[in-house]
């Protein structure tokens, strides 16, 4: 009898970010703790998306022997610049112009007869293919397009590594997802301490976040933030977070309550609290000892060759001392918005992480992504994936 | 309006003299001046202390200690502002909900319209108009820039000569 009943089934945590089933803060720690899936790069939709494709003429030559002289004419009277990343031959068929070109010429024969008259005859047929516009980025694009036609195309292993599953090493998989952990036991705090039920809805529904901030080569917790916004609209997690940075720089303009020192601006009571809670981290930055010891096998801060740019060169730091964000990670419980992910921006965060979309006004992945602005003067990485 | 901008550019210039980014804002209601302020990111080491973002915590101040409803307050501002008001800025404008954004210049590099169109992303969100003294306030970014940034370290400072 038991044999025929289906298997109980398990209660399956949807991860699916615009559902989150995880109601309780314990339940997301756990989740973002155990998993030891790979963080997600946020990248520019070049690298993901499709192709987009033109229409060309394409000739069939009729001779071999006509193939060369055939390009150097083609590439002499109808240069084709913007298709460069494109081989002008593929076995007997050349490329002969967008279809776009003709305009009100009856056919592609009138159209080669009156700009390379000399190519007149050289075609036995003409046919439309649709070509790849832009070059393709990374080699799955590649592998696609050159089944429609021969392409140039240089591997960027930054790139490759971005598409890939398995950006970070598995030891800084664990770190990253502890960082983040440290986000989740901080908003944990500030609910029991303030006696409000931790709902999870809160952070989706843009009311709460946390922000930590991180030096990567000291595993050091340069500062965290808790949101304010209820008190002062502009005092948002990351802005706060940015503010605090600035007062370990000796500056910084917003008042706080209590500060010891450490932290600055953070209850002391959490101060102990994170001390006990993650001790194989530094929490904290003192003014004057910024450059501290190093503490235990460091993260791998240095982006691919090809990558941003890095900041995070300890010499640069030992001679200057910390410069903003410069060098350091952020991590939060959820995507920023646009005014906080400009914010991190001008500060140089080197990269941002989060766990769940800002499906209203997410500015790193959601309505936009910052990093992908090419006019902007910084750009950061940013990686979700958590749950 | 272009006395507003004017007192804008006055506070730009004096931004200038103090080593910062020059770029000057002054806040109304009604035609009358309730905050200005100027950049002041090098002196704060906090790069989001915009000229806006500085005058946007004066009104808040204000509102605090009156106890007006900010929410109702910032509804009526009319913003002037030498430059384009940056992505951060644009949306901090938006999420109070001001009324107006009048700017000098535009802003190239990281402009909240030139860039990217914030207000897009917000309902309702401000009118804004550029153009306003823009080269009065080109001129002081141009100054600026001919120098170096204090704050920079010494081995991220001009790198390569623009």
């Amino acid at each position: 009898m038991s044999d025929t009943e289906p298997p109980e089934k398990k209660p399956k945590i949807i991860c699916n970010l615009s559902n989150i089933y995880l109601d309780t803060i314990d339940q997301c720690i756990e989740s973002i703790s155990s998993s030891e899936r790979n963080l997600q790069p946020i990248i520019s939709d070049e690298l993901t998306q499709p192709l987009e494709f033109i229409n060309v003429f394409v000739g069939h030559i009729k001779n071999v022997k006509d193939i060369s002289r055939t390009i150097l004419i083609l590439n002499d009277k109808i240069p084709l610049k913007e298709l460069s990343h494109l081989k002008r031959v593929r076995r007997q068929d050349i490329i002969l112009c967008p279809t776009k070109f003709l305009d009100n010429m009856s056919s592609i024969q009138d159209y080669i007869e009156s700009h390379v008259t000399e190519l007149r005859d050289v075609f036995d047929y003409f046919k439309e293919v649709n070509v790849p516009l832009l070059p393709p980025k990374v080699m799955k694009q590649y592998n696609e397009v050159r089944k429609i036609w021969s392409c140039n195309f240089h591997p960027n292993h930054y790139f490759e590594k971005l598409v890939s599953n398995h950006f970070f090493s598995v030891y800084d998989v664990k770190i990253h997802r502890k960082f983040m952990e440290v986000a989740f036991e901080i908003a944990k705090w500030y609910a029991i301490h303030d006696g409000v039920a931790f709902d999870i809805n809160n952070i989706l529904l843009t009311i709460v976040n946390v922000t930590v901030v991180v030096d990567p080569n000291f595993n050091r917790i340069v500062t965290i933030a808790y949101d304010y916004r209820h008190d002062h609209p502009m005092q948002h997690s990351a802005m706060l977070a940015i503010d605090n940075v600035a007062k370990t720089q000796n500056g910084g303009v917003w008042s706080t309550e209590s500060n010891d020192g450490l932290l600055p601006g953070i209850d002391k009571e959490l101060v102990h609290f994170l001390k006990q809670k993650f001790s194989q981290f530094i929490i904290g930055l003192k003014k004057t000892n910024w450059s501290g010891a190093k503490g235990g096998q460091k993260m791998d801060t240095d982006g691919e060759k090809g990558g941003p740019k890095s900041d995070s060169h300890e010499e640069n730091k030992e001679k200057d001392g910390p410069y903003l964000c410069t060098g350091y990670y952020v991590y939060m419980l959820r995507e920023p918005c646009v005014m906080c992910a400009m914010a991190l921006v001008h500060a140089r965060a080197k990269r941002v992480f989060f766990c769940f979309n800002n499906s209203v006004c997410g500015a790193l992945n959601s309505v936009a992504k910052l990093q992908t602005i090419s006019s902007l003067n910084h750009h950061f990485e940013v990686f979700t994936g958590f749950l | 309006m272009v006395e507003f901008m004017k007192r804008a550019l006055e506070l730009a210039s004096e931004a200038l003299s103090a080593q910062e980014v020059p770029v000057g804002c002054v806040f109304t209601i009604n035609d009358t001046i309730v905050a200005e302020s100027r950049n002041s990111v090098n002196h704060t080491r906090n790069p989001t202390r915009h000229a806006e973002m500085n005058c946007i915590d004066s009104v808040l101040e204000h509102c605090k200690k009156n106890g007006i409803d900010h929410a109702s307050y910032f509804r009526n501002v009319v913003v002037y502002v030498t430059v384009e008001p940056c992505i951060m800025c644009a949306a901090a404008l938006n999420i109070l909900n001001v009324n107006e954004v009048v700017y000098g210049c535009a802003n190239d590099r990281f402009g909240g319209y030139t860039v990217l169109d914030v207000r897009k992303f917000y309902e309702p969100n401000y009118l804004l108009t550029g153009n306003l003294c823009a080269d009065e306030a080109m001129a002081l970014l141009k100054q600026f820039y001919k120098g170096a940034n204090p704050n920079a370290p010494e081995t991220k400072a001009k790198k390569k000569p623009s």
